[in-house]
C-alpha cells in the first residue's frame, strides 16, 4: 500500500496546489515541503512493505497494476524521496505554486517508474515523467530569464532544449512502449518485474525487444552517442529541478538493465555486452575530457554525469555480481552528489548571476558554508575515499578485474583520475583565486539552503563509511541475475 | 429465389431499427416544438429534446447488445459490431450538441439541431448496413445533413466550405456508387452476403478497388485527404468537432464490415494491402502536414487524417483483437477529440472560428484549468499516460504486431513520435511565459462546453484504466 500512496499522493497533492489562490506561493513551498518530508520518513520505513497488485489488462495479455518496494526500488525510492525533499526546500523559482506542484507530480511519477513491477505500468510512468520536466523547461528555464518571452519565433537555447528533451525521450518512450507491447504477445503477460521463473523468450523475438529496451535506456542515461540532448537540458533546467533528474530520472536507463535486461533477457544482454562495453567507455572517456574544457560550471558536472553514469554501464555488462553491486552504489551515490553539486552550483548562480567560472572566482572567502558544500560534493564525484563515489568505483573496479575485464579497469581509471582534475579545477575557479569586481557580492549560505544540501551530504558521508546495506539489500536479486547469464562470472562466491 | 423486396416486413424487422427511427423521429419533434417554444427557451428546449432522445435511443440500442438480429431480410444486421458503431455515434452527437448549447443564432438552433439528428440517423444505418444499397442510403442521409450544418453561418468561409464539401464529397459518392454497379454486375446482388462467395475476377477486384477509394475519401485518408482541412476550417467549430467523429464512426464501421467479413477469404488480404499502405501512409503525411498549422482547427483535421490511419490500421491481418482495440481507440479519440473542440469553444472569439496557437500564450497561468484540460486531451491525442489513448495506442501496438503487420506497427511510433512535436507545440505554447498584456483572452461567450469538457476527461482517464474492450464485436453479413 505504501508504494502506491508514494506514487498517487504527491500527483494529487501537486494538482490540488493549482487550487490554491495565484499567490500562495509560501504556502505552496511549505505543503511542498511537508509532504516531501513526509515521503522521505514514509519511504525509509516501508522497506518490507506487502506489494500491490490489481488488474488492468487481461487481453491481448495480462498486465497489472504491481507496484513494490523489492530490491533496488527500495534504494532508488529512497533516493528519489530525498533529492526531492532537498529541493524543495532549495527552491527559490518563482511562481512556487505551479513550480511545487510540478516538482511533486515530478516525484509521483518517478516513484511510479522505479516502485512499478509491470511492465506496462514501468512504460506508463517512464512516459509520463517526461511531461512535468518539459512543463518545467518551457515555464522556468534559465534562458527565458533572459530572453523575450513573448518573442515567440526566436530560437532561443530553451525552445531547442524543452524539444530536444522532449524528442529525444519521447522516441525512446515509444521505442519502449513497442518493445513492451511485443513482450506481452511473445510472453503473454507484463507482470515481471522482480518476478521468479520467467521463461526466456524465443531466439527470434528476445533481441528484439530487447534492443528496444536497450534503445530508451541509452537515450534516457545517456550513453554516448544519444546524450547530445543532456548538456543544454541540464544547464536550462532550474538547478532544484536538475538536481532531481540528474540524480533520479537519469538512473532510470541503468535500473532498467539491472531489473529488466538482466533477468529477462540474460543471453541477449550477453550478446549485447561488447556494444554497451565499447559505448560506456567511449562515455567514459569523452564526457570526462569534455568535462575538462566546459567554462560553464553546469555543464561540467552534466559532462561528468554522463562520465560517471557510463562506469555504471561497463559495471552492469560486466555481468560481475560485485561489479553489479558497484554499480547500484554507485547510482545511489551519483545521485547523492550530483543533486548536491546541482543544488549549490544553483547557490552560487543566485548569488554571482553567472555560471561561467572563468568570471567568478573568490567565492570562498566570503561564503565559507557555500564552499564547504561544494567541496564535499565534489570530493565525492571525484571518488575520495570515505565518500560515497568512493565506494561505487572501488567496488565496480574490483568487479572489472575479477571478471577478466583488466583493460576496461585500466581504460576506467584515466577518466576516474581525470575527475580530480576537473572536479577541483570547478572548486577553484569558483572558490578560490580574486574575486571578479563586477560580480555582486552576497551573503553566505541561509540555513535553508542549508538544511536543503544537509540530508544529501548525510547520505554521501553516510554510504561513504558504509556502503553495505545497499549492496546487500540487492545481492540476491543480482546473483540471482547474474546466475542467469551464461559465462558470467559470479566473483563474490 | 424471392426478390429481396417481395418480403413483407415484420415486427422484428421494425424492433431492429427502432433506435435508429428514434434518432429521427426526434428531429421532428425538436422542429415541432420549436414553433410553440418561447423565445427565451428554444435553445434549451431543441438541444434538451435532442439529447433526450439521443439518450433513449442510446439505451435501446444497448438492450440490443447480444441479441444479434437480421432484419429486412439481410439489409440492416444488428450485433455487437452495429451496437458499439452506434453508441459512439450518439455518445459523440450528445457531447456536440453540449458544445452547440452556446453559439449559432437562436431561430437556427432547431433547424440545426434536426440536421444532426438526421446526420446521426445515417451514420447509424452505415453501422448496422448489410447491403450495398443500404451503405449508400446511410452515407447520404449522413452527407446531406452536414453540407447544410457546413453552410449554416453568415461567415464566407463557411459556405466555401459547404461548398467545397458537396462537391468533393459527392465525387467520393460517384467512385463508390460505380464500384458498387460493378460490384452488382460481378456478382448479380447487392448483399454483402453475395461478395463474401463471389469469384474473385477483374470486374469485382475493380469494384472493390473503386468502393474502397470512395471509402478513403469519405475517411479522407491520404492520398484523399485534401479536402479535409479546408472543410474543417471553414465549417462552424461545432459542426466541425461533430463530423470529425460521426462521419469515421459511419464509414469506419462499413470498412470493418467489408474488410472482416464481405471480401472472399482467400483473396482479402490481396484487395486489402492497398488501405493498410493507405493508413500507414495516412499517419506519416497527416502528421507532418499538421506540424506546420497554425489554426488549432485545421491543426485537429490533419491529426485526424493520422489519428483516422492509426484505426484502419489495427483492421490489419482482420484479427478479433485488432478490432476490438481499433473500437476502443476509436471511442477514446471521441472523447479527447471532442475534448479538444470543446476547449477550442471556449477559446474562440465567435463560437465558430478555430482559435490560432498564438492566442493559447501563457495559457497555463491565465486558466490553468482550461490549459490543464487542453494539455490532458493532447497528452491523450499523442498517446502518452494517463489518458485513454495511452492504453488504447499500446493495445493497438500489440494487436497489429502480433497479426504479423510490424511495419504497421513502426509507421504507427513513427508517426506519433512526429505527433508528439505537433501536440506539444500547443502545451509548450501555454505554459511559456508572457507578458499578460500583450495577449488578449479571447473568452467564448459561456460557459457550456465545460459540461462536455468534464464529460469528455473523465472518459479519457477512465478508459485508460478500465479499457472496456467487449467481445462481440465481429460483423455478421447474412
Amino acid at each position: 500500500m505504501a508504494a502506491t500512496l508514494c506514487i498517487i499522493v504527491p500527483i494529487l497533492v501537486g494538482l490540488a496546489l493549482y487550487a490554491l489562490p495565484k499567490k500562495s506561493d509560501r504556502i505552496a513551498q511549505i505543503i511542498g515541503i511537508v509532504l516531501g518530508g513526509i515521503i522521505v520518513g514514509f519511504v525509509a520505513i516501508s522497506a518490507n512493505d506487502a506489494d500491490v497488485s490489481v488488474r488492468w489488462l487481461s487481453r491481448p495479455f495480462e498486465a497489472r497494476f504491481h507496484v513494490g518496494f523489492g530490491g533496488i526500488s527500495y534504494w532508488i525510492a529512497l533516493l528519489l524521496a530525498i533529492a526531492t525533499f532537498s529541493s524543495l526546500i532549495a527552491l527559490s523559482a518563482a511562481r512556487a505554486r505551479d513550480f511545487v506542484a510540478q516538482m511533486l507530480i515530478l516525484e509521483g511519477a518517478m516513484m511510479g517508474v522505479f516502485l512499478a513491477k509491470d511492465l506496462l505500468l514501468f512504460a506508463l510512468f517512464w512516459d509520463f515523467m517526461l511531461i512535468p520536466v518539459f512543463v518545467m523547461i518551457v515555464g522556468w528555464g534559465v534562458a527565458s530569464r533572459r530572453s523575450d518571452a513573448m518573442n515567440l519565433g526566436a530560437r532561443g537555447t530553451r525552445q531547442t532544449a524543452a524539444w530536444r528533451y522532449l524528442i529525444y525521450n519521447m522516441v525512446g518512450g515509444l521505442v519502449l512502449l513497442l518493445a513492451t507491447a511485443a513482450f506481452g504477445i511473445a510472453y503473454g503477460s507484463t507482470n515481471v518485474i522482480g518476478a521468479t521463473g520467467v521463461t526466456p523468450l524465443g531466439e527470434v523475438w528476445a533481441p528484439w525487444i530487447l534492443a528496444g529496451f536497450a534503445f530508451a535506456f541509452l537515450i534516457k542515461t545517456p550513453v554516448w552517442p544519444l546524450h547530445t540532448w543532456m548538456p543544454e537540458t541540464y544547464a536550462e533546467l532550474p538547478p532544484e529541478v536538475v538536481a532531481v533528474v540528474s540524480a533520479v530520472q537519469s538512473k532510470a536507463g541503468l535500473y532498467g538493465f539491472i531489473v529488466i535486461g538482466l533477468p529477462l533477457f540474460a543471453n541477449d544482454m550477453h550478446r549485447f555486452a561488447p556494444v554497451m562495453f565499447v559505448l560506456g567507455l567511449i562515455a567514459l572517456v569523452y564526457g570526462a575530457a569534455i568535462a575538462l574544457v566546459q567554462t560553464d560550471a553546469k555543464k561540467i558536472v552534466a559532462y561528468s554525469s554522463l562520465s560517471h553514469l557510463g562506469l555504471i554501464l561497463i559495471g552492469i555488462f560486466s555481468f560481475n555480481a560485485l561489479a553489479l553491486q558497484g554499480a547500484v552504489v554507485y547510482i545511489i551515490a551519483h545521485g547523492l552528489f550530483s543533486a548536491a553539486l546541482f543544488l549549490t552550483l544553483g547557490y552560487i548562480e543566485q548569488r554571482e548571476e553567472t555560471r561561467e567560472i572563468n568570471r567568478l572566482g573568490g567565492l570562498g572567502a566570503d561564503n565559507p558554508r557555500l564552499a564547504g558544500g561544494l567541496m564535499l560534493a565534489a570530493l565525492a564525484a571525484l571518488g575520495l575515499p570515505g565518500l560515497a563515489g568512493f565506494a561505487g568505483e572501488l567496488l565496480i573496479m574490483s568487479g572489472l578485474f575479477a571478471a577478466g575485464y583488466w583493460w576496461a579497469a585500466l581504460i576506467a581509471l584515466v577518466p576516474i583520475v581525470l575527475a580530480a582534475a576537473y572536479m577541483l579545477r570547478l572548486f577553484q575557479m569558483t572558490m578560490n583565486g580574486p574575486h571578479n569586481a563586477d560580480l555582486p557580492r552576497r551573503r553566505d549560505l541561509t540555513w535553508t539552503e542549508g538544511l536543503a544540501l544537509t540530508p544529501l551530504v548525510i547520505g554521501v558521508v553516510l554510504l561513504g563509511v558504509n556502503p553495505g546495506p545497499v549492496a546487500t539489500a540487492t545481492a540476491n536479486a543480482i546473483h540471482a541475475a547474474v546466475a542467469l547469464v551464461p559465462g558470467a562470472k559470479d566473483a563474490s562466491r | 429465389m424471392n426478390p429481396t423486396f417481395a418480403n413483407a416486413v415484420t415486427a422484428p424487422d421494425v424492433a431492429a431499427l427502432l433506435p435508429t427511427f428514434i434518432v429521427a423521429g426526434t428531429a421532428l419533434v425538436v422542429l415541432f416544438f420549436d414553433f410553440f417554444a418561447p423565445k427565451s427557451a428554444r435553445r434549451w428546449l431543441a438541444i434538451g429534446l435532442s439529447i433526450l432522445g439521443l439518450i433513449v435511443s442510446a439505451v435501446m440500442t444497448a438492450h440490443q447488445y447480444g441479441h444479434p438480429v437480421v432484419a429486412f431480410s439481410g439489409a440492416y444486421l444488428v450485433g455487437g459490431f452495429s451496437v458499439i458503431f452506434s453508441e459512439i455515434t450518439i455518445v459523440a452527437t450528445i457531447i456536440s450538441l453540449l458544445l452547440t448549447l452556446g453559439v449559432g443564432r437562436d431561430d437556427q438552433i432547431a433547424g440545426s439541431s434536426a440536421l444532426v439528428l438526421w446526420s446521426t440517423t445515417g451514420a447509424m444505418l452505415m453501422s448496422g448496413a448489410g447491403n450495398l444499397m443500404m451503405i449508400f442510403l446511410g452515407i447520404e442521409l449522413l452527407s446531406l445533413g452536414l453540407y447544410c450544418l457546413c453552410g449554416m453561418s453568415l461567415r464566407s468561409t463557411a459556405r466555401e466550405s459547404a461548398l467545397k464539401y458537396l462537391i468533393l464529397s459527392s465525387m467520393a459518392s460517384g467512385f463508390m456508387l460505380y464500384g458498387m454497379a460493378l460490384l452488382f454486375g460481378a456478382t448479380g446482388s447487392v448483399s454483402l452476403a453475395a461478395l463474401a462467395s463471389a469469384h474473385v475476377g477483374a470486374l469485382f477486384a475493380m469494384g472493390v478497388g473503386l468502393f474502397l477509394i470512395g471509402i478513403a475519401f469519405k475517411l479522407s485518408l491520404v492520398p484523399f485527404h485534401v479536402w479535409t482541412p479546408d472543410v474543417y476550417e471553414g465549417a462552424p467549430l461545432t459542426v466541425t468537432a461533430y463530423m470529425s467523429i460521426v462521419t469515421k464512426a459511419g464509414v469506419l464501421a462499413v470498412l470493418a464490415r467489408i474488410a472482416y467479413a464481405a471480401l472472399p477469404a482467400e483473396s482479402a488480404t490481396m484487395l486489402l494491402v492497398p488501405v493498410w499502405a493507405v493508413a500507414g501512409l495516412s499517419m506519416i503525411v497527416g502528421n507532418l502536414a499538421a506540424l506546420a498549422q497554425t489554426d488549432l482547427k485545421r491543426l485537429l483535421a490533419y491529426s485526424g487524417i493520422a489519428q483516422v490511419g492509426y484505426i484502419v490500421a489495427a483492421f490489419a491481418g482482420r484479427t478479433d483483437y485488432g478490432l476490438r482495440y481499433a473500437m476502443l481507440y476509436f471511442a477514446v479519440y471521441l472523447f479527447m477529440n471532442l475534448g479538444a473542440f470543446g476547449v477550442l469553444a471556449l477559446m474562440s472569439r465567435d463560437g465558430e472560428t478555430g482559435p490560432q496557437l498564438a492566442s493559447f500564450t501563457g495559457l497555463a497561468y491565465r486558466r490553468p484549468w482550461l490549459a490543464g484540460a487542453m494539455t490532458f486531451f493532447l497528452l491523450s491525442l499523442a498517446g502518452l499516460p494517463p489518458t485513454g489513448g495511452f492504453t488504447a495506442k499500446i493495445l493497438l501496438l500489440a494487436s497489429t504486431t502480433s497479426a504479423g503487420y510490424v511495419w504497421l506497427a513502426l509507421l504507427l511510433i513513427l508517426g506519433t513520435a512526429i505527433s508528439v512535436y505537433v501536440y506539444f507545440k500547443i502545451v509548450r505554447i501555454m505554459f511559456v511565459r508572457a507578458d499578460e498584456a500583450h495577449v488578449r483572452d479571447e473568452r467564448g461567450p459561456n460557459f457550456t462546453p465545460w459540461i462536455g469538457i468534464a464529460v469528455c476527461a473523465a472518459a479519457v482517464f477512465v478508459l485508460c484504466f478500465y479499457p472496456l474492450t467487449p467481445s462481440d464485436v465481429l460483423p455478421a453479413i447474412k
